[in-house]
C-alpha cells in the first residue's frame, strides 16, 4: 500500500518511516534500501468500551523534530478528551527505535493501552515466526537472520501474536484486541501480527506513561542482550545521548552567516533550520558502510504507481556528495566515488539504478538504447569537482584511485557520441527515449572533467581528445537543439526535433557548465533560459509557484517539482554570482530582480515541506501539499546548494557596503 | 431494504415504462380512487408499492407502460386534482430494463447496490488466483459484515435464541445470496448451516476447493456479535465441488492457542 511519510529517524543501521500521526510506515534494517520489516506498527486504546486506534481519522495530530536533531515529537488529541505524546528516537550505537507514549485524559479510563504491529520480517510475509517470551517479557519476530524485538517498560502484561489473514480469524491480534483483552498466544508461524498490552487506569487529568522499545539484530541472543542492555539506561539519559549525537554530527557543517536579508521577514532563521534540516535528512539517506544514497526512502515497493525510489541513481547521488561537500561534509564524496569504482558496468557506464550494496537494481534500463548515459557524465563531472576541491596528498591519492574508472567512463562516452550528438538513450526523467539537450551537457561535462583529471595525470594526449570531443558535442547541441525561441528543445524523440520546454534544460549551465557566463552570447543564452522555463513551466500554488519538470507533464498530475523549482534559482544565484561586480556592474538590474526571484523560489519550496520541515519531490498543484517521494534526497540537496549560494550572494553584498 | 425497483423483459418501441409515486391521505378506499383513476387513463400498474409513512398519510409508488406520445406532465396533473392526493412526482425508464424510483437504495440500515452475482465472484475469482491467503481474506472481508448485521438487528428489533438464525435466513433470502437452514445450539454453540443455491458456489463454476469463504466469514461475523463469543465457522461442504447443497460447522472458538488450527489439522 502507498502511504507517503511525513517524518524519519534513524541511526547508520536502522531508519524508520513515520506517518503524522506516528504511525510507523517503514522499519528498513541494516540498509535503507533492504530489508523493510514492518506493514504497520502503532498504539491503540480501548475506551472500556471500543478501540480508538491512534492512525484514524478522528485523532488530530501534530508533529516536529526536536531542533537540530532526528529526535521526533508527535501529539494526538482525540475529541473525547484524550490526548497521547509520542517521543520517538533511535539510539545513535544501535539499532532501536525508542517510543515513550505519554497517555493523558480529560476523562476517567479503565481500559487498556494496546500496542500493535504487522510485521513482515525479512520484508515477507512467508515462512515467518514470532514467540512471546514472556519471563524476558520480549516479543519478537524472525525470518533468517533478521530479528525484530518489542520490548517495554513497564512491562507488558498482555500480549498476543496470531495469523493475520486466515480463516482462524479469532487468533488474529487485531481482532483479538476487540474485547479489550489479548489471548496471550506465545509463538505462531507464517503471516502473522501481534499486539502488546497494559491497563490503562487513568483518573480525569492524571497521564501514564509507556516505553516501548522496537529493536533489530542479526541473531536472537544479540537481540535479547541489546534489549536488556537498553532498557537499564534511564530514558532521559539516552535521550541527551542521542540530541548531543546530531547536534555534534550538525557542528561540523560549514557556518553560514547571511549578512544582510532582514528585510525578509524571517527568511533567515527559516533557511538556518532547512540547511540543518536537509543534512539531517541526508545523513539517514546514506549507506555508511557502502557510501551510496536512497533517492527516498522506498514507499512503493510494489511498482503500483512508480518504479519505486529505495534506490541508488549516479545522477542523484552525484549532486547529493557534492552538495554535502561543500556543506563541510567531505567524507560522502570519499565513500561514494569508491562504491562507484566498485560498481562501473564492463563497458565503463554505470547502470541505470543500484541496490546501494552495488548490486543492480530493478530496472527498465538494461540496454543500451535504454540505458542513461547522462548518469555516466554526472558521475565524471563529480569526480572532477570534487577532485578540485582536494588539496596536496589527498589530491594525488583520489587521482590514482579513480583514474581507471575515469579512463574507462570518458571512453565510453567517447564511443556513444561519435556524431557530436549522443546515440539513443533514456532521458533523465526515465520517460523518453531519444537524443537529449540535458544527457548531451551531462556527457559533455564528463568529458570536460575526464579532460582535466587526464591533464593532471600527464595524459596530455587523453586530456586533449576528450576535450576536443566535450567541445564537439556542445557546438553539436547548440547548433540542433537552440530555438531562435530562446531555449534549448528537449531533444530528439522519434526521429523528430522537440520543442517541449523541459526545466532540465537547465543542466546546460547548471551544473554542468556547457554554457558560461562569460561569453557574452551565452550570458545571454542563459538568461533567455530562465526567463523562458519562468513562463513556460510556472504552476502557482500556495503563496508563489513552482516549476513543473516539461510542458504536458503528465506523470502523478503533472505538479510543480521542488527539485526543478529549486534547480531555477540556483541556476539564477549561480548567475548573479558569475557575474562581474555583482549589483553594482552593468547587470545590475539583472542581479536584483534574479536575487527575488531565486528567493521567492526558495520560500516556495520551504512552504511545501512537510510539517517536519522534509523535502518532498513534488508540491500538489491543487492543494499545495508535499506529494509524492518524501523526503527526496535531490531535494534536500538543491537546498542546500541553494542556501550555499544565497549566503554567498549575501556576504558579497555586505562586504561590498562594508 | 431494495424498494421501488422495477425490472422488465424486453423492450416496447412504442411505449415508455413511466412511475408516479404519489403521497396522499389514507382513507377507506383511497387506493382504489387511485388504481381506478390510472385505469380510465390507460395506465395499467405493472408494479405497485405502498409506504405507510404516517397514520393519516401513505405513499405509493407505481410503474406503468404508457405509449410514447402520452403527455405524462397532464396525467400528473390529473392525479394530483384527486382529493386524496397532495403530492406526485413522476419519472422514465427509457430503455424498459430496469428502473428504481429510490436512490441511493438501503439495505439494513446503509447503502445498498445491487450487482450480478457474477460481478462479486469474479472478484472472488480474482482473489483466489492472485492474491496470497485469499481465503482469510475473504473470510475476514465476510466477518465484517456478518457483525454490522447482527448489530443492526440488535438496534431495531429484540434478537434472542428463537429468532436469531431466522433473521439471517430471511436477510439471505431477500438480498438473494441464498436459502438457509440452520442449526445451532445456543448452549453449545455448536450446530450447521447448511446453503442451498449460494449465490458465489452457483455461479463460479466447478472448483476442487470449496469456494465460499466469504459466507463462512460473514455468519462467524453474524454468531460471534449474537452470542458475544468467538465463533468459527468453516465451510466442509460445497456446491462448487459437486454437492447438492454448500455446508458450513459452526463451533465455538479455542480460547487459546491449538495447534491443530495453527497447524491445519482436522478441526474436532
Amino acid at each position: 500500500m502507498i502511504r507517503q511519510p511525513n517524518v524519519i529517524l534513524g541511526n547508520d543501521k536502522l531508519l524508520v518511516t513515520m506517518g503524522r500521526k506516528g504511525e510507523i510506515f517503514g522499519l528498513f534494517y541494516p540498509r535503507r534500501d533492504h530489508a523493510q520489516h514492518a506493514e504497520e506498527s502503532f498504539a491503540c486504546i480501548h475506551t472500556g468500551d471500543r478501540l480508538l486506534w491512534t492512525n484514524d481519522i478522528e485523532w488530530h495530530s501534530s508533529q516536529n523534530y526536536v531542533e537540530d536533531t532526528n529526535i521526533v515529537s508527535t501529539k494526538l488529541y482525540h475529541d473525547s478528551g484524550i490526548k497521547i505524546s509520542i517521543l520517538d528516537l533511535v539510539h545513535p550505537e544501535v539499532p532501536v527505535l525508542i517510543r515513550r507514549f505519554k497517555v493523558q485524559s480529560q476523562k476517567k479510563i479503565s481500559g487498556k493501552f494496546f500496542y500493535f504491529s504487522n510485521l513482515n520480517v525479512g520484508e515477507t510475509s512467508k515462512k515467518n515466526s514470532a514467540f512471546c517470551d514472556s519471563d524476558a517479557r520480549l516479543l519478537a519476530q524472525y525470518w533468517q537472520n533478521y530479528n525484530i524485538g518489542i520490548y517495554a517498560r513497564p512491562e507488558f502484561t498482555e500480549w498476543q501474536i496470531g495469523k493475520a489473514m486466515d480463516t482462524i480469524w479469532w487468533t488474529n491480534s487485531k481482532y483479538d484486541m476487540e474485547d479489550g483483552k489479548l489471548q496471550r498466544n506465545k509463538e505462531d508461524i507464517g503471516n502473522i501480527n501481534n499486539a502488546v498490552g497494559w491497563d490503562l487506569d487513568l483518573g480525569a487529568g492524571e497521564t501514564n506513561e509507556f516505553v516501548i522499545y522496537i529493536g533489530a539484530a542479526s541473531s536472537r541472543s544479540m537481540l535479547y542482550k541489546r534489549m536488556h542492555e537498553l532498557s537499564k539506561l534511564p530514558l532521559e539519559h539516552i535521550f541527551e545521548k542521542t540530541r548531543e549525537y546530531w547536534v555534534m554530527w550538525l557542528s561540523k557543517k560549514h557556518v553560514l552567516k547571511m549578512p544582510g536579508i532582514e528585510g525578509y521577514n524571517n527568511l533567515r532563521q527559516e533557511l538556518f533550520n532547512a540547511y540543518n534540516r536537509a543534512l539531517l535528512m541526508l545523513y539517514l539517506l546514506n549507506d555508511h558502510e557502502y557510501g551510496s544514497f536512497v533517492a527516498a526512502p522506498e514507499f512503493d515497493s510494489n511498482f503500483e504507481k512508480c518504479g519505486g525510489y529505495g534506490f541508488c541513481w549516479n545522477r542523484d547521488s552525484s549532486e547529493l556528495v557534492l552538495a554535502l561537500k561543500r556543506s563541510g561534509y567531505p567524507e560522502y564524496c570519499d565513500r561514494f566515488f569508491k562504491w562507484c569504482i566498485r560498481t562501473q558496468m564492463p563497458d565503463g557506464s554505470w547502470f541505470q539504478r543500484y541496490w546501494l550494496n552495488g548490486d543492480i537494481a530493478p530496472s527498465w534500463g538494461n540496454f543500451d538504447y535504454s540505458t542513461q548515459i547522462d548518469e555516466t557524465g554526472s558521475t565524471l563531472h563529480a569526480m572532477d569537482v570534487y577532485y578540485r576541491t582536494l588539496e596536496g596528498l589527498k589530491k594525488v591519492e583520489f587521482l590514482e584511485d579513480v583514474w581507471v574508472s575515469v579512463l574507462r567512463a570518458a571512453e565510453y562516452l567517447m564511443k556513444r557520441t561519435k556524431s557530436g550528438l549522443h546515440e539513443s538513450c533514456t532521458d533523465l526523467w526515465e520517460t523518453y527515449y531519444g537524443i537529449f539537450t540535458y544527457t548531451s551537457a551531462a556527457i559533455y561535462a564528463g568529458l570536460m572533467g575526464a579532460s582535466h583529471l587526464a591533464e593532471e595525470n600527464a595524459e596530455s594526449g587523453m586530456a586533449r581528445r576528450w576535450k576536443k570531443r566535450a567541445d564537439f558535442i556542445k557546438q553539436a547541441t547548440i547548433d540542433r537543439f537552440w530555438l531562435q525561441e530562446g531555449y534549448f528543445a528537449k531533444g530528439i524523440i522519434h526521429e523528430k526535433l522537440d520543442k517541449t520546454v523541459d526545466a532540465s534544460i537547465l543542466g546546460a549551465y547548471i551544473p554542468f557548465r556547457m554554457l558560461s557566463p562569460k561569453e557574452p552570447v551565452e550570458r545571454d543564452m542563459i538568461l533567455f533560459l530562465i526567463e523562458n522555463i519562468q513562463k513556460k513551466l510556472s504552476v502557482p500554488i500556495n503563496t508563489g509557484y513552482g516549476i513543473k519538470r516539461y510542458e504536458n507533464d503528465a506523470y502523478i498530475d503533472g505538479n510543480p517539482w521542488i527539485v526543478t523549482t529549486l534547480w531555477l534559482s540556483a541556476a539564477m544565484f549561480s548567475f548573479v554570482l558569475d557575474l562581474p561586480n555583482g549589483k553594482e556592474g552593468p547587470y545590475a538590474e539583472e542581479v536584483e530582480k534574479l536575487t527575488n526571484e531565486g528567493i521567492k523560489c526558495l520560500s516556495w519550496a520551504l512552504e511545501g515541506a512537510t510539517s517536519t520541515g522534509l523535502l518532498p519531490e513534488q508540491v500538489d498543484k491543487s492543494s499545495g501539499k508535499p506529494a509524492w517521494a518524501i523526503p527526496l534526497g535531490w531535494s534536500g540537496s538543491l537546498m542546500l546548494d541553494n542556501i550555499i549560494l544565497f549566503d554567498k550572494i549575501c556576504r558579497r553584498n555586505a562586504g561590498k557596503q562594508e | 431494504m431494495v424498494r421501488d425497483l422495477c425490472m422488465f423483459a424486453g423492450f416496447n418501441e412504442d411505449s415508455r415504462i413511466v412511475w408516479f409515486k404519489i403521497s396522499y391521505s389514507k382513507g377507506p378506499g383511497s387506493l382504489s380512487v387511485i388504481s381506478d383513476f390510472l385505469e380510465k387513463e390507460n395506465a395499467f400498474i405493472k408494479f405497485g408499492h405502498i409506504d405507510n409513512i404516517t397514520q393519516e398519510t401513505g405513499e405509493y409508488s407505481i410503474f406503468t407502460e404508457l405509449k410514447k406520445d402520452t403527455d405524462l406532465d397532464e396525467l400528473a396533473g390529473k392525479i394530483k386534482e384527486l382529493e386524496i392526493v397532495s403530492a406526485v412526482e413522476h419519472g422514465v425508464s427509457e430503455f424498459g430494463m430496469i428502473y428504481s424510483v429510490d436512490f441511493p437504495q438501503n439495505v439494513i440500515g446503509v447503502r445498498g447496490v445491487m450487482s450480478r452475482a457474477l460481478t462479486i465472484v469474479d472478484i472472488i475469482k480474482t482473489l483466489n488466483q492472485s492474491v496470497p491467503h485469499a481465503e482469510g481474506l475473504l473470510t475476514l472481508s465476510g466477518l465484517r459484515g456478518g457483525v454490522d448485521a447482527a448489530k443492526y438487528f440488535k438496534s431495531v428489533m429484540p434478537i434472542n435464541n428463537s429468532n436469531f438464525a431466522s433473521m439471517i435466513a430471511e436477510l439471505f433470502r431477500a438480498v438473494g445470496w441464498g436459502i438457509l437452514e440452520i442449526d445451532c445450539s445456543p448452549e453449545t454453540y455448536e450446530g450447521k448451516i447448511i446453503v442451498k443455491d449460494s449465490f458465489i458456489a452457483d455461479v463460479y463454476g466447478r472448483s476442487e476447493q470449496p469456494v465460499c469463504a466469504f459466507m463462512s466469514g460473514y455468519f462467524a461475523g453474524y454468531l460471534t456479535e449474537y452470542f458475544g463469543k468467538n465463533i468459527s465457522v468453516r465451510e466442509v461442504s460445497c456446491k462448487a465441488t459437486g454437492k447438492d447443497v454448500c455446508e458450513y460447522i459452526i463451533s465455538l472458538a479455542p480460547s487459546s492457542a491449538v495447534k491443530e488450527y495453527q497447524l491445519r489439522g482436522e478441526i474436532k
